[in-house]
């Protein structure tokens, strides 16, 4: 299912869902902050990890709410409606469209994944012009707009260019080890 | 090699594809005479004064290095073949066959051999205006993925160095697409026109520069 050893997946599943119990469970009070007795109750509205929410739906002991971000009446939708491009993601949720892709069949809100599919489209034509033509002003500002995902795309394109005409200027073709350059103590 | 986190494990560094491009023979005329090279990739010489031989690049760089031949420039690196070359990239669609790695060659030239070639000035604005010519290509390219169902890019005629940059870029973006428009994912929306049978979940191949 999940990359196991993909950090960016274990980091996404960390994202807080709001969910609504649907059985009490007891020794749990940590959730529900709210009181100090130590359970929540059935019916009660807790905010749980994606990792841990998904378990327990499958367990039927919680029932997954969509996050505000992708509801179909929301802001973010809306947002996006009106230009893609500079929507800020990466307040909203920095996973996105991991998030987005891991909540989608669990929700049953079938209008997710086109919703993602043409949001990230909009957005790709904008990455796809900064990571090439790398002007570095610009570029970090934008780039505090840009979910995970989407920063990790501009880099590779920034890095291959950027390497590109460093060789370009003429880079030495042997370049001394970083090890090397390090002086030795004197050992005492 | 690549653990999915490093972006860098899966291209070539710069200076790796230069060492790859040295292969490529290229013609020299040695000034000194020598007897011939039995090297593994190959039996190279024996070197007669004046008289023209092949030789891979990094030989024909070294022996420049010593003074002991002039580099003649490939055919394809001439001023009128490369306004030729220039004329039909900025009219065509496509890309036009050019040395794999004239990017490489023509650097390793212009560094070690400029004596050797004739207008280097002219060929070298030549050269970087075909390279700015074909980036701006791949960039429109690279917008059509977004629109439509793409599992698989063809870009034909590209040269090394040119792929080796789009490529971390590429593959991520492909894989972003792919994982978003999976079937699952999209399975009420009839807006997209290349619904095919269920068993074959390919979409159609949308080549992006015809042959």
């Amino acid at each position: 299912m999940a990359n196991y050893y993909d950090i960016d997946d274990v980091l996404a599943e960390q994202e807080f869902l709001p969910v609504l119990f649907q059985q009490g469970a007891e020794g749990v009070g940590l959730f529900d902050s709210g009181d100090d007795a130590n359970e929540v109750e059935a019916g009660a509205k807790v905010e749980l990890p994606f990792c841990l929410a998904r378990d327990l739906h499958v367990r039927g002991v919680v029932a997954i709410d969509v996050p505000p971000y992708f509801r179909k009446v929301s802001r973010t939708r809306k947002e996006i409606e009106a230009d893609a491009a500079h929507v800020d993601l990466r307040s909203r949720c920095q996973y996105f469209y991991e998030l987005g892709l891991k909540i989608a069949p669990l929700a049953g809100d079938k209008s997710i994944g086109p919703f993602l599919l043409v949001a990230f489209q909009t957005r790709y034509k904008e990455v796809l012009v900064k990571a090439h033509t790398a002007a570095s002003a610009v570029a970090s500002k934008h780039l505090t707009l840009l979910t995970n995902e989407e920063v990790k795309l501009c880099e590779a394109g920034q890095s291959s260019t950027a390497a590109f005409k460093k060789w370009r200027m003429g880079a030495p073709r042997l370049q001394k080890a970083p090890v090397l350059g390090r002086k030795r103590k004197p050992i005492e | 090699m690549a653990s999915q986190a490093d972006a860098h494990a899966a291209t070539f560094s710069a200076a790796e594809l230069e060492f790859l491009a040295e292969d490529e023979l290229i013609e020299i005329v040695p000034n000194m005479r020598m007897d011939p090279l039995n090297l593994i990739c190959g039996d190279f010489g024996p070197f007669r004064p004046q008289i023209a031989t092949q030789v891979p690049v990094w030989l024909a760089v070294a022996l420049k290095r010593r003074g002991k031949c002039t580099i003649r420039p490939p055919d394809w690196m001439s001023v009128e073949k490369l306004t030729q070359v220039l004329e039909a990239e900025r009219d065509a669609e496509k890309f036009q066959p050019l040395p794999f790695h004239y990017v490489e060659i023509s650097r390793l030239l212009f560094d070690h051999a400029r004596d050797d070639i004739p207008d280097i000035y002219m060929v070298r604005s030549l050269i970087e205006d075909i390279k700015d010519v074909r980036f701006h290509k791949i960039g429109t390219g690279l917008e059509i993925i977004s629109r439509e169902r793409t599992y698989a890019l063809r870009l034909k005629n590209l040269s090394a160095m040119e792929a080796n940059i789009v490529r971390p870029f590429v593959t991520r973006a492909l894989q972003t697409f792919y994982k978003l428009s999976s079937p699952d994912m999209i399975q009420d929306s009839d807006s997209v026109s290349n619904r095919q049978p269920q068993t074959a979940n390919r979409g159609p191949r949308r080549q992006l520069k015809d042959r």
